[in-house]
């Protein structure tokens, strides 16, 4: 209910050209936050590990970290619209993970426990958050870009950060985003899987591998090969796109995390 | 005993009447001296280009304080035409809320601008330090300067950018996090344009790079903004090294378009690069501004975010004055108490 709130008064923050600098975004999703991280803490609690078990609990631990990276990057100067941008994501992923079929019912133990598919569970999760929200300043960053490219007065009037800010924002959580996912793919590699089975043999796991290697391409043109900012943007928004569109699909697939 | 105030400013009279009435810096301890001997127990004079205006404190009934007043200000100026409109005079509450206006900049020619507030202080500390002030005058600016600092804080009376150069500048800050990464480079050594990266230097560009047809005016402005001058004919070499361009010369054709700045952005690496062209008719093809990472602002451009940002102070101007309404009410109710104690 707090990132639909939200959602609608980013419409009328966009509408308004983001001219004033008020706090009522940033306490909506504070407020979902604070709601989503307590449903988390008991679910956690009762199933005594973290809550990233079936497809439910891992979409709503992607939409938690996307919500939380955006208050901690919205204390930014001038970044308090952040949260403006944010919120339609957040929302629109929400509303999908109530989908009953996602969260179907637990066995007597969880399929997942132990530290090590936490973290991989976790900084996966984590990794795709950042993406996220890499595509979020990206977004901003293109409009930015095409307000002051276009000479439209919105460009000065809005109180966004500066083209170079975002650019570097979106820059450092694609980087965030891509060593978490490493992180996740070697702790996945550790995990015990079916016998004779090879880890880049599952749908998830080779994903999550052409998922690495764009994010890989992506940062190194942008920093070595001079890759304009507005084809960086792009890709990352572009690339968190069809994360979010076959993130469910190749779970539903994958046997490793479908068992 | 009530504040009064008389005087004339940019919306009543013309320049060379304000300058007819005009004290002189050094001349207003004296002026003042004289005002509180014969009519006034406190007394303010506030003497800028755009204003002239007595804040008085007087025994007299407002009328006779008004007239009083105007009587000194002919006498002490010598001036014996005519005064109509071009004067104005008023008695409390309207003298306060005259004064929370000026302090807040709603009076000014630039409506929101900063520089009055500094000028009202310094006139008043001038009579403060003499002891032409007591506590009517003392309570009353010292209210104005409290207000006018709300006001700049809760409203959006100051914000944006009001002139062309100021423009610029902001323009230039939501491209670059920072300015003092990047280096200016200005061809044709026009006054617009020198202001233009004055106003960027004081905002902490790196450096200034001047090219003109006359290398002896480049030079001179180069050694003015503390930057370096170069060749006329070598400018585009520069386009390597610097992020922001302003361009004012008076050639007939443009002197940068896209064929030339194509090759020129491949070797920047497609850094963004900022074109300012105050120049009529423009330097610059409007062709270039469909390269990547190039923007492209011409006068007219700079002048609509000017008056843009000067439409929305004025929106703000019906919030400002409520403000002042209530806080010139609560100094009311503030002096009557403190009478009646």
């Amino acid at each position: 209910m707090f990132y639909g709130l939200s959602t609608i008064y980013s419409v009328f923050l966009w509408r308004k050209g983001f001219r004033r600098d008020d706090w009522v975004n940033y306490l909506l999703i504070a407020g979902g936050v604070a709601l989503h991280t307590l449903a988390m803490t008991k679910r956690g609690l009762t199933l005594q590990s973290c809550p990233v078990n079936n497809l439910y609990e891992a979409t709503t631990f992607l939409l938690w970290a996307l919500g939380l990276a955006s208050l901690v990057y919205s204390l930014l100067p001038r970044f308090k619209f952040l949260a403006a941008f944010t919120a339609p994501v957040l929302f629109t992923i929400g509303v999908f993970a109530l989908m009953p079929s996602l969260d179907p019912p637990h066995g007597p133990k969880p399929e997942f426990s132990g530290a090590l598919r936490s973290l991989h569970a976790a900084t996966s999760l984590q990794a795709y958050g950042a993406f996220g929200l890499a595509a979020v300043a990206a977004g901003m960053l293109l409009m930015q870009r095409h307000d002051l490219k276009f000479n439209k007065l919105r460009a000065m009037l809005s109180l966004l950060p500066s083209m170079q800010r975002l650019e570097l924002i979106t820059f450092r959580l694609v980087a965030a985003g891509f060593g978490l996912l490493t992180i996740g793919l070697i702790a996945g590699q550790q995990l015990p899987r079916p016998e004779g089975k090879p880890y880049f043999s599952d749908t998830k796991v080779i994903w999550s591998a052409l998922l690495w290697l764009v994010y890989l391409e992506s940062l190194m043109a942008y920093k070595f090969f001079g890759r304009s900012s507005r084809r960086f943007a792009l890709v990352t928004i572009i690339a968190f796109a069809v994360l979010l569109l076959t993130f469910w699909i190749t779970n539903l697939n994958s046997p490793m995390h479908q068992p | 005993m009530s504040v009064v105030v008389i005087g004339l400013s940019h919306r009543s009279s013309p320049v060379a009447l304000r300058e007819r009435f005009a004290f002189a810096g050094e001349t207003i301890p004296h002026a003042l001296a004289s005002l509180r001997a014969s009519l006034a127990t406190e007394a303010v004079i506030l003497s800028t280009c755009n204003r002239v205006e007595v804040y008085a404190v007087t025994t007299l009934a407002p009328e006779a304080a008004v007239a009083e007043l105007k009587k000194f200000l002919l006498a002490h100026h010598a001036y014996d035409g005519a005064l109509g409109d071009e004067l104005y005079a008023f008695a409390e509450p309207h003298s306060l809320h005259h004064l929370f206006k000026v302090a807040s900049g709603l009076d000014s020619m630039v409506i929101g601008e900063t520089e009055i507030f500094g000028q009202l202080k310094a006139a008043y500390e001038l009579a403060f330090t003499h002891k032409h002030t007591g506590a009517r005058l003392n309570k009353a600016f010292q209210r104005a300067f409290n207000v006018a600092k709300h006001i700049r804080t809760e409203t959006n009376i100051q914000r944006g950018s009001v002139s062309v150069m100021s423009a610029a500048v902001e323009l230039a800050e939501k491209i670059f996090s920072s300015l003092a990464e990047h280096e200016v480079l200005v061809i044709g050594a026009g006054e617009t344009s020198e202001k233009t990266a004055r106003a960027l230097l004081s905002r902490g560009a790196r450096g200034v790079v001047v090219t003109n047809r006359s290398p002896e005016r480049a030079t001179a402005l180069a050694a003015e903004l503390g930057g370096r001058a170069v060749p006329f004919a070598q400018w585009p070499d520069e386009f390597v090294q610097i992020d922001i361009a302003i361009s004012s010369t008076a050639a007939r054709d443009h002197i940068l378009d896209r064929a030339t700045l194509e090759p020129l952005m491949k070797r920047r690496k497609h850094r963004p690069l900022l074109l300012i062209d105050i120049a009529v008719p423009r330097d610059i093809d409007p062709a270039v501004s469909e390269l990547d990472n190039v923007y492209l602002y011409n006068v007219d451009d700079l002048q609509s975010i000017a008056t843009e940002y000067l439409n929305l102070r004025k929106e703000e101007v019906a919030r400002c004055e409520k403000i002042i309404g209530e806080k010139v009410a609560a100094l009311l109710e503030a002096n009557k108490y403190a009478a009646a104690r």
